[in-house]
C-alpha cells in the first residue's frame, strides 16, 4: 500500500486473523537477522564495563545479507565457533591520543563490506584522553526469539480495516462527530459527512457515542477479512524482505505441520 | 549513563538520533518538533530522547582532570 524508506504499510483482504497473526509472529521471532553476538575485549579502559559495551555493540543493528550467510545451526560447518559463511567478525581500535573522543559505530571495522551498521552515528562510548578500546566482535545471524537482538523489526502490528457507515437519512450533518475524531477522520462537505481519510479510523467509537440522533446516524464497524499490516524495519533488512521471509517461514512450517499428521494417521 | 542504543519498549534505533537532537534542543528550537523531524513518532521513542541525561559526560570529566595532573606533575618534575 504505501511504503517509506523502513516503515512499511499493507492492505491484506482475503485472510483471517490467525493467518495474519502468524504472519505478525513470523516477523518477530523467526525472520534470521545479523546481530552482534560474542565480543572479545583486548583491552578496555573506559568507564563503561566491557559487558555494557558488549551489549551496545549486540544492540547495533547490522545490514544483513541472507543470501550468502547461514545460521549457525544450520550450517554445514557444525563448529561452535563457525566459519566464515555462517559468522562475521567486526573489530575496533580507538584510543583518545589528544582529548575526549566519541566512539562511533562507523568505526567498527568489517571484515565483509556488506555487513556493517546500519547507521555511523551511534556513540558507542565516551573515551577521556589515555583511555583505550580494543575488542574484537562476532555477528551472527539469530532470531527474534532467542534475542530481541535480532528482530528485524521494531514494531509489527495489524488492525481491522474499519467500514464507516453513515446513514444519509436521520444525519443532519451537525459536526460534532467531526470534532470530537481524535484521528480527523471524517470531514464535513456542505450538508453531508464525509470520510476523510478511513485508514487513520482507530475504531474508538467516540464520533457514534457523540451523535445526538437515537440511534446514532454513524456506524462504525470493520471488515471481517481485511486488515492493515504495518511493518517497521530496523534497517538490518529491507521491508519487502522481511515479509518475503515471513511468508516462506510459514510456509516451511505448514508443510511441516502437515507431515506430522499424515505420520499419525498411519 | 550514555544514550543507550535502542527504545527500552519497540527497539527504535535512536542512539544515532541523540547528538543532533541534543544540538537542536541546546539551540533553542522546540523538543517535540526536532523530534518530529527526526521521524520519532511513537512516544515510546521519544521519551527516551526527551528525559536523557548525559551522565557519562560529568564522569569523564574526573578523568580528564587526573591526567592534566599528571601532565603538570611530569612538568614540574622535568624542571
Ligand atoms: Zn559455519
Ligand atoms: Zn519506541
Amino acid at each position: 500500500m504505501e511504503k517509506d524508506g523502513n516503515t512499511m504499510r499493507l492492505l491484506i483482504k482475503g485472510v483471517d486473523t490467525p493467518f495474519i497473526n502468524a504472519l505478525r509472529r513470523n516477523v518477530l521471532a523467526e525472520v534470521p537477522c545479523m546481530a552482534i553476538d560474542e565480543v572479545v575485549i583486548i583491552e578496555n579502559s573506559s568507564v563503561l564495563h566491557d559487558e555494557i559495551i558488549a551489549h551496545r555493540l549486540g544492540l547495533i543493528p547490522l545490514k544483513t545479507d541472507l543470501d550468502s550467510y547461514n545460521l549457525p545451526e544450520e550450517c554445514s560447518c557444525k563448529s561452535e565457533f563457525g566459519c566464515n559463511l555462517c559468522r562475521v567478525t567486526l573489530t575496533l581500535d580507538k584510543e583518545a591520543k589528544d582529548g575526549t573522543i566519541t566512539v562511533y559505530s562507523g568505526e567498527l571495522i568489517s571484515e565483509n563490506p556488506n555487513i556493517v551498521p546500519v547507521s555511523d552515528a551511534i556513540p558507542i562510548v565516551k573515551l577521556a584522553k589515555g583511555q583505550k578500546l580494543r575488542l574484537e566482535a562476532y555477528a551472527r545471524l539469530g532470531r527474534g526469539k532467542d534475542h530481541a537482538k535480532w528482530q528485524p523489526v521494531s514494531t509489527c502490528t495489524y488492525k481491522y480495516l474499519p467500514r464507516i457507515n453513515i446513514d444519509a437519512e436521520s444525519c443532519d450533518a451537525c459536526g460534532k462527530c467531526v470534532e470530537i475524531c481524535p484521528r480527523k477522520v471524517l470531514a464535513k462537505k456542505g450538508d453531508k459527512i464525509e470520510v476523510r481519510d478511513l485508514l487513520a479510523c482507530s475504531l474508538c467509537q467516540d464520533c457514534a457515542d457523540v451523535c445526538p440522533k437515537e440511534p446514532p446516524a454513524i456506524k462504525i464497524g470493520w471488515e471481517e477479512n481485511a486488515f492493515i499490516f504495518g511493518l517497521e524495519s530496523t534497517g538490518a533488512l529491507p521491508p519487502e524482505r522481511i515479509m518475503i521471509e515471513a511468508v516462506k517461514i510459514l510456509k516451511k512450517q505448514l508443510k511441516e505441520f502437515a507431515s506430522q499428521i499424515e505420520v499419525q494417521k498411519a | 549513563m550514555i544514550i543507550p542504543v535502542r527504545c527500552f519498549t519497540c527497539g527504535k534505533l535512536i542512539g544515532d538520533k541523540w547528538e543532533e537532537f541534543a544540538r537542536r534542543v541546546k539551540t533553542g528550537e522546540d523538543a517535540g518538533e526536532v523530534l518530529d523531524s527526526l521521524g520519532i513518532k511513537r512516544y515510546c521513542c521519544r521519551r527516551m530522547l526527551l528525559s536523557h541525561v548525559e551522565i557519562i559526560d560529568e564522569v569523564l570529566r574526573f578523568y580528564e582532570e587526573a591526567e592534566k595532573r599528571k601532565e603538570a606533575r611530569s612538568y614540574y618534575y622535568q624542571q
